[in-house]
């Protein structure tokens, strides 16, 4: 006897459907599943075994055929589990198959008959209300993810037994309460009223947050740019629903998701310096992705960013220009979202106190080796700098300039002015305007052209530093509450722009 | 064309022999006797350096024959102290080098020491103060009509050459290991440009191997070329003072830029102003060292044909008093966000460059 089950594969971020086929037919006793299934779905043959007979279900002693279609599309992972048991249920007469081509089945099964959840379930459920099917049928511990699609119908089920009952026509289990892990870590997370004694670095941040804008932190060790960056997140505004539900689905398909509610707070990544262009851009495997990927809609924190490999820090030059990634390996391609917000740290030189000439122990050939490591179109990509000096020891003791929340305020006020300018354009900061945006929404007056002209003349400025610098002041105006961007903006814009020559022009 | 005659190439020839004799006689004694053993004569040096290898040099020397390759066969052009070219300044000096290399032309050559010439030497681990120091003087220099020479390093000799090429000037360079070879290797596009216009001489080197009594050589060479020496920062180690030396010994002027006296950097230039050398802070003042006060006017902007606002010449003044980022100038009381604009305002002038660490550096135009 034939039963077809309806079931989805992850592709990506994306979900892809799976109609899972069971045969069953008189010979000797065996269980095959066809269709390119990789190891995981191959041992799902014992697991449903076990399952289906720890249930009080009978399993078949004849012979078994699952074919996972189309055939031609590599399945993945152990969520094909309840849609082949509940395939080999029907087809076996145990239950009725006339719901199972309307619903949709995804579930990992345990040996005693549970339920567990799989990754990917947030793009399952897209993609089973996009099908137009009835029901996901899912397991509980991730149910939680599924009811942030508006609209689909839910059958939440802790066990085999109760998939078996749905699918009978009945009720499936109650959804449980959401786990709450998302509020607590931004309230007790660190503050940057721990920072003492660096005010125009906490300014110059609170800009670089304000615009989304990719910022270098530069300074002697210990001065503090870590704790810095560690503080970022605190100052960020929240995600707004359709990035949490971005977010979310990316976090969701790698299994990183810890909450079960709509995530609020950005992600912040901070990979070691040791990382790989495979760990830091995605494709090792088919559905890895990479750190600039998990950071979509966050932060991504490179701190020693000299000491990354040159080609790992070469290949985020797509990300941060598209704001997306694209894979392509032999077997598999995908596209993944990846606009993020790049922060990074550094020593100005391999010593680490350039400038500073009593300390400062490199040669000027220390000096542009270290600029080789930084120079050149990444930091062409990079908006603002953030200067992290040594501070003295008195200042140590001062009050804190800005603390946490009144900053996150000021950031969350100025994005709501962009917000509401750039809604209709598609993006929601300024660091995400492209040329013809800073046309539209940027009149600068006269003085300020001149400022712009001078600073092209000298060659302070390429084209892309030109857009850079606009943005930035852009930004400036929205903090300062100002419709029109002045020539003040602007210069302050250009004063904390980043030198592309980290150590400042030496003699050749 | 090769214009080195026989006599010239067995020097070279026996200071390539003598090479770790002399390399000893610098480490182990002071400047003024390794001068007074490089003037003397080709037998007397051997003599009084070699030991037990006296004899055997004699006998090499006595029966030295010319090598094709000291015989016309090199592709760049030499020139000894009996070619008609050779430069006076140097001839008349029993310690110049015998014979050098020379890359850019015997005519260009001619027509740079027609100028006065004036070295700028200092450290190879300079400040981004120092840099832009000798980047200026030498810019102001070059555009007042004067020839400006240094060695081919990194450091403060690389930012004068730099400089006078920006004054679209001709920069005499000194190279330590042939004419050919450019060290630092990097500094590559730099002696390129230096060749479009200038020219670049290192002396000739019979020796495969680097000997540490080269950059002394280079410093004898720099200080009998250049009637004025400026020191814009040095140690007092003795291989940054060797120019110095040579023209407080043959009585040539010597200047020095003044740094802090709490920088190990500035101690040697300091040394030299305490000692007599005297001070610059601007090409005007090589130039009235050169030829005399208020007779040559260096063409530069002063700062009040500027006309500056008084919050710009404010900030202008803090930068160059050390307080050289926003933030230790907002700290001095200005507020941060004026701070930033005049910053601006002032790089966009010219008046101030970005340094080492995104530090600001005040930098005049001349």
């Amino acid at each position: 006897m034939l039963a077809r089950a309806r079931t989805f594969t992850l592709e990506g971020l994306n979900a892809r459907a799976v109609s899972v086929e069971i045969d069953i037919r008189p010979g000797l006793p065996a269980f095959t599943i066809v269709g390119l299934a990789d190891a995981a779905v191959r041992e799902a043959r014992d697991r449903v075994h076990a399952a289906l007979l720890n249930s009080g279900f009978q399993f078949p002693a004849r012979r078994i055929t699952a074919n996972l279609a189309p055939a031609d599309v590599p399945k993945m992972g152990p969520g094909f589990d309840l849609a082949l048991a509940c395939g080999i249920l029907a087809a076996s007469g145990q239950i009725p198959s006339d719901l199972l081509d309307t619903h949709a089945l995804f579930g990992e099964l345990s040996l005693d008959g549970e339920v567990r959840a799989c990754h990917g379930t947030l793009a399952v459920a897209e993609a089973t209300k996009k099908a137009g099917l009835a029901m996901l049928v899912l397991g509980t511990p991730r149910a939680h993810e599924a009811t942030l699609v508006e609209g689909l119908s839910l059958g939440v089920v802790e066990c085999l037994t109760s998939a078996a009952r749905i699918l009978s026509g009945g009720v499936g289990d109650r959804l449980p309460e959401p786990s709450r892990t998302q509020a607590s870590t931004l309230r007790n997370g660190p503050d940057l009223s721990d920072v003492r004694g660096q005010d125009e670095a906490v300014r110059t941040l609170l800009v670089a947050a304000a615009g989304a804008h990719n910022s270098l932190l530069s300074g002697p060790p210990g001065t503090g740019k870590t704790m810095l960056a560690g503080r970022l997140p605190s100052i960020l505004p929240p995600l707004e629903r359709s990035e949490a539900i971005e977010v979310m689905r990316i976090h969701s398909a790698t299994g990183k998701l810890t909450g079960s509610e709509l995530l609020t707070e950005r992600p912040f990544r901070a990979p070691h310096h040791s990382i790989t262009t495979a760990g830091l851009i995605g494709g090792a495997r088919r559905g890895w992705v990479g750190e600039v990927v998990l950071a979509h809609n966050g932060v991504l924190f490179l701190d020693e960013l000299s000491e990354f490999a040159r080609p790992t820090l070469e290949a985020l030059r797509q990300p941060l220009e598209d704001g997306r990634v694209s894979i392509v390996r032999a077997r598999h391609s995908a596209v993944y979202p990846a606009r993020f917000m790049l922060i990074a740290a550094t020593n100005p030189c391999p010593c680490g106190y350039a400038g500073e000439r009593e300390r400062c122990a490199c040669r000027e050939v220390d000096l542009a080796r270290h600029r080789r490591r930084l120079s050149g179109p990444l930091l062409d990509r990079i908006d603002l700098l953030v200067r992290v000096e040594r501070t003295a020891a008195d200042h140590l003791a001062d009050e804190p300039s800005l603390s946490s929340a009144r900053a996150r305020e000021q950031v969350i006020e100025a994005r709501q002015r962009q917000a509401k300018r750039l809604r209709a354009d598609g993006v929601l900061v300024n660091a995400q305007m492209d040329a013809s945006m800073l046309r539209r929404h940027l009149k600068l007056d006269r003085r300020g052209e001149q400022i712009m002209a001078c600073a092209r003349e000298r060659g302070l400025l390429s084209a892309r530093g030109q857009h850079r610098a606009l943005r930035v002041a852009r930004t400036l105006a929205d903090l300062d509450g100002h419709e029109r961007v002045g020539a003040e903006q602007i210069s302050r814009a250009l004063a904390l722009r980043p030198e592309v020559d980290l150590s400042g022009r030496r003699a050749a | 064309m090769n214009g080195v005659c026989q006599k010239c190439a067995r020097r070279d020839w026996l200071l390539a022999k003598l090479g770790s004799r002399l390399d000893r006689e610098i480490e182990r004694h002071d400047q003024s006797r390794f001068w007074s053993v490089l003037e003397l004569p080709d037998l007397e040096l051997i003599d009084a350096i070699s030991r037990r290898r006296r004899a055997e040099l004699h006998t090499a020397y006595a029966e030295w024959q010319p090598t094709p390759s000291c015989s016309g066969e090199q592709p760049q052009q030499a020139l000894c102290r009996h070619h008609a070219a050779y430069p006076r300044s140097l001839r008349e000096d029993a310690l110049s080098p015998h014979s050098f290399e020379l890359r850019g032309g015997v005519e260009r050559l001619r027509c740079l020491l027609e100028d006065k010439v004036v070295a700028i030497v200092g450290m190879r681990r300079a400040s981004d103060y120092g840099m832009q120091v000798a980047r200026e003087l030498a810019r102001g220099l070059t555009a007042s009509g004067i020839t400006v020479v240094s060695d081919f390093a990194e450091g403060i000799a690389s930012a004068a050459l730099a400089g006078a090429l920006e004054a679209d000037g001709a920069p005499l360079a000194v190279m330590s290991a042939g004419v050919e070879r450019c060290i630092p290797a990097w500094h590559a596009p730099l002696y390129r440009r230096v060749l479009q216009s200038g020219c670049s001489i290192a002396e000739s080197r019979a020796s495969a191997r680097t000997r540490r009594w080269w950059p002394y050589a280079n410093a004898r060479t720099l200080a009998l070329l250049a009637q004025l020496v400026i020191v814009v920062e040095a140690t007092e180690e003795p291989w940054e003072l060797a120019c110095a030396n040579v023209a407080f010994s043959r009585a040539r002027h010597i200047a020095a830029v003044p740094g802090r006296v709490s920088s190990p950097g500035s101690r040697g230039s300091n040394w030299l102003l305490m000692n007599g050398a005297r001070l610059v802070r601007e090409p005007q003042d090589a130039l009235d060292v050169l030829y005399g006060v208020g007779i040559c006017e260096a063409p530069h902007q002063s700062l009040t044909a500027l006309d500056l606002q008084p919050r710009l010449a404010n900030v202008l003044d803090l930068v160059g008093s050390g307080q050289d980022t926003p933030a230790k100038l907002a700290a001095s009381g200005t507020c941060s966000d004026e701070v930033l604009v005049a910053l601006t305002e002032l790089e966009l002038c010219g008046l101030l460059a970005r340094g080492d660490g995104g530090r600001y550096v005040p930098a005049r135009q001349f």
